[in-house]
């Protein structure tokens, strides 16, 4: 009916509530109440589409994007987009919510808040700051192939931040959790043992030593593993960057590129924060073994991507009512069988690089660089000096391949994935790993 | 719209707010996509909504929607949400009506009048002056923009806004040889870029990149373009001028005021009123006048910078620094348009021997209290004898903004808009590199 090829719609409506606690005060509480629309039409190889806010008209939204699909094709016709085909949705499993957030009242929202930055505010802690946030959102789906779904799903989670000061010197000390789950996140997760140990870092690390930098075997712990998997590897498997040349994953399917104890896995099916029962193109979210003990075997689709290079859609996802791309869920490094002490003690001299403070990574020359919350020396399998403002670069390839050895304590941190100016929900993981030599950059 | 906001406002007052303000945004975008070497999509967003402030006793509740009759539910959650708060004895109230100063070249005409035709065409520029046998646009975007916005508060406060800006991203990768990657991207308010020229750049600098050589972990002489100074500079330095976070002892420059903190010769200016700046307009997010105001002047540290609540705070005049990401956020303090001066030569051939660094990775994971900072160099070259000579393969930068700063001792002709960033090619001496 409108001259296209294919068209879909995505209607998401929701609230969302925040509290910011600043040094013990509440600095801001913030609702949103959202209704937004985005609808993709595909005209040949061309797509348009179209979003747009509040109360809205959806024939006329699928009408201007169906407008642009065609605009596009006539004037820069290319060739004809396929579609993966997509099998019948099932949903089932979706996460339960215990204690809606709802039903609290914002005063008791608002003294939990004041009493985690309490327990973040230990001796040496100068200042603090603590978030809550819960969202539901509703997510209705359908496409011009008959496909109608919907489901609704609940996020909330906090963060708390403290800082020490010490003669004009500040360190910073981080915690947050955050699930597909109601006010029961803070049966599962102790809250306030979390904010003490967030002061506790901020204040130990004023007494850190600056790191010397130099090429040198490492460890790193579960959450900054789990940031080189998400980062290094999971974004260059995203198959949209693989198809625009942008990854050095491009081509190596079915090739050992890593050592046989490394498997990387992608699986939006558990309820974790990076959680979808399907995605931003109705396609039911299923595992996806990217790495399998060492030789690459998929990357992650959308169904245009699964197509062009054949696999299995189910990645595609948006933030809102934004354009989908393919992305991640939750993604990790699977369980080894080495224990902490074991991979300590066979690294003898080194470094082990804890926590994450943010990372980039070029996935077209396969390079990044990732800054820890802290490291320590390792010497004789002892860890020794603590240190501070530690950095990790390297080659993806190379570091994964050098992985020496997987420990057994997988263990998930949940935070917000950015690509193309749009955030989505994730949660990365790791267990502990040991690497032969990697680049570590300090003062 | 107007009559929509005056009504809001009015309803905040009828709740119980003492004071209440109205924002209210409307944007209308197009872009098209790159991807390898085709424009291969479209993309028209239109957004449009409200965000109210109430004021209670001092104590601040916001809520915001898109959805019209929403509108009611939102007005009173603000309100009630600022009566769960504690009164907040450093609220000294809303910004009051002021006189407004012009603003030139922030609106263009043919911008809003674009068809989609044309959105492609210059998507296709791009291409053209990327692609090559050896060069393929991998992705990239043309877009354009209109916003409007109005902000009306119960003191009187009545702005009302309109502008546009085009910009243009290209990110490419050679396809022959080593492999090697590089972007180039451009912002304006106006209808002026020259979009083949940011295709021509980045292939350039890709090629130009391949066979990069190790070097050695050292000190020296680091020239560091526009977008590298400036992603460092808002990383590592912006957090500690604002306000905020110096009256709650996160920044390194509390009590700094009068003090030498960089080179003499370095001038930092955050502009409110530049004329065509990214970041120019006639007031702030909250409706305070834009203004200039001296962040660093001839080395010496002059101002921090303050929205209304943080001036109040200290007895101080705001130097309309607040900033909004959208109507669905309070303002809090932001730059405008930062401009870095420094006396400008041709300061590659006054350089025996150094790096040149294009662009860098990893500046967010910076400090932001201490400005310590250790970032991935891309796009790097050694320079001997006054010329940039050989591609470096890896190579970190590591140091601290203060320190860096102080270590200014050149800058090029080569002055770029990075965003609301306006800076020179900027010579830092003695920085550490690991190669």
């Amino acid at each position: 009916m409108h001259n296209v090829d294919f068209f879909d719609s995505r209607i998401i409506e929701g609230t969302a509530t925040s509290i910011i606690l600043d040094n013990g005060k509440i600095e801001e509480i913030s609702v949103n109440y959202s209704r937004g629309v985005g609808v993709r039409a595909l005209c040949g190889g061309s797509w348009g589409f179209t979003s747009a806010d509040g109360e809205l008209d959806l024939q006329k939204a699928i009408k201007a994007s169906s407008e642009l699909a065609q605009g596009m094709d006539s004037k820069t016709p290319q060739d004809k987009v396929e579609l993966s085909p997509v099998s019948t949705l099932v949903l089932n499993d979706i996460p339960a919510i215990k204690v809606d957030p709802k039903n609290i009242p914002i005063e008791e929202k608002v003294q939990l808040l004041k009493d985690i930055g309490d327990h973040a505010k230990i001796d040496g802690v100068s200042s603090t700051t603590a978030v809550y946030s819960e969202s539901s959102m509703k997510v209705q789906y359908s496409n011009s192939e008959g496909v109608n779904c919907e489901y609704e799903l609940m996020r909330t989670g906090f963060a708390i931040s403290a800082v020490a000061a010490q003669n004009g010197a500040y360190q910073a000390g981080r915690e947050s959790r955050f699930g597909v789950c109601g006010y029961e996140l803070f049966d599962k997760h102790d809250a306030f043992a979390l904010a003490k140990s967030a002061g506790k870092t901020a204040v130990e690390l004023l007494g850190a030593k600056q790191a010397k930098g130099g090429n040198m075997p490492v460890i790193l712990d579960p959450e900054l593993a789990g940031v080189f998997a998400h980062e290094a590897v999971g974004h260059a498997s995203e198959a949209d960057l693989v198809l625009e040349g942008s990854s050095v994953l491009e081509n190596k399917i079915g090739e050992q590129i890593a050592s046989p104890l490394v498997s990387v896995i992608d699986d939006p099916t558990l309820h974790e924060y990076g959680y979808y029962p399907f995605d931003a193109e109705g396609v039911q979210s299923t595992k996806t073994t990217i790495i399998k003990d060492g030789m690459m075997e998929s990357y992650l689709h959308s169904r245009e991507t699964a197509a062009r290079l054949g696999g299995t859609p189910g990645h595609s996802r948006a933030q809102g009512n934004s354009m989908p791309i393919v992305r991640m869920s939750n993604t990790y490094i699977d369980n080894g069988d080495s224990k902490f002490e074991e991979i300590l003690e066979d690294i003898g001299d080194g470094m082990y690089l804890i926590g994450s403070r943010g990372g980039q990574v070029n996935t077209g020359e396969g390079v990044f660089q990732f800054n820890a919350e802290k490291g320590y020396l390792i010497e004789n399998g002892e860890l020794t000096t603590l240190l501070r403002d530690v950095s990790l670069s390297g080659n993806t390839l190379e570091i994964l391949k050098d992985v020496n050895m997987v420990g057994n304590d997988l263990t998930m941190h949940s935070g917000r994935c950015g690509k193309n100016g749009q955030l989505a929900p994730v949660t990365d993981g790791s267990p502990h790993i040991s690497i032969t030599k990697a680049l570590v950059g300090g003062a | 719209m107007y009559e929509m906001a005056q009504k809001t406002l009015a309803l905040a007052m009828k709740n119980g707010a003492d004071e209440a303000e109205v924002y209210y945004a409307n944007s209308r975008s197009t872009s098209a996509n790159i991807r390898k070497n085709m424009v291969e999509g479209a993309k028209e967003q239109f957004s449009e909504g409200i965000g109210i402030r109430a004021i209670i006793d001092g104590a601040v509740g916001f809520a915001s929607t898109n959805i019209p009759n929403r509108l009611e539910d939102a007005v009173k959650i603000a309100v009630d949400s600022a009566r769960v708060r504690e009164s907040d004895p450093d609220w000294t109230g809303l910004p009051s009506n002021a006189k407004y100063p012009d603003v030139t070249g922030t609106f263009d005409k043919k911008i809003v009048q674009m068809e989609l035709d044309e959105c492609i065409e210059l998507a296709l520029q791009m291409i053209e002056g990327a692609r090559s046998s050896e060069i393929l646009a991998t992705s990239g975007s043309f877009s354009r923009s209109y916003s409007k916005h109005l902000i009306l508060n119960s003191n009187g406060v009545e702005v009302e806004e309109e502008g546009t800006s085009t910009s243009g991203f290209i990110d490419v990768i050679t396809t022959k040889g080593d492999t090697a990657t590089a972007y180039d991207f451009a912002v304006s308010r106006n209808h002026d870029i020259d979009f083949n020229q940011i295709g021509v750049n980045a292939a350039k600098l890709a090629q130009g990149s391949q066979n990069g050589i190790s070097i050695e972990p050292h000190k020296t002489d680091v020239i560091l373009h526009p977008f590298a100074f400036s992603d460092i500079i808002e990383s590592a330095f912006a957090p500690s001028i604002d306000a905020d976070n110096m009256q709650k002892g996160r920044s390194s420059l509390i009590g700094r005021i009068g003090e030498e903190i960089a080179a003499s010769e370095l001038t930092i200016i955050d502009d409110g009123l530049m004329p065509g700046g990214i970041e120019t307009g006639i007031s702030d997010d909250e409706g305070v006048p834009s203004q200039q105001t001296s962040v660093i002047e001839n080395g010496v540290f002059k101002s921090y910078l303050y929205d209304s609540y943080t001036a109040g705070k200290e007895g101080v005049k705001s130097t309309g620094n607040a900033a909004r990401q959208s109507y669905v956020s309070t303002p809090s303090v932001g730059l405008r348009n930062f401009i870095i001066e420094y006396p400008q030569s041709d300061v590659i051939s006054e350089t025996d021997s150094g790096v040149f660094v294009n662009t860098v990775i990893g500046a967010h994971t910076a400090n932001a209290i201490s400005g310590d900072f250790s970032v991935e160099a891309r796009n790097a070259y050694t320079i001997e004898d006054g010329q940039v000579d050989k591609p470096i393969k890896s190579l970190m930068i590591s140091g601290n903004i203060f320190e860096m700063l102080a270590n200014i001792t050149g800058a090029g002709t080569d002055v770029r808009k990075v965003g609301g960033t306006v800076t020179p090619s900027i010579r830092v001496s003695n920085m550490s590199v690991i190669g």
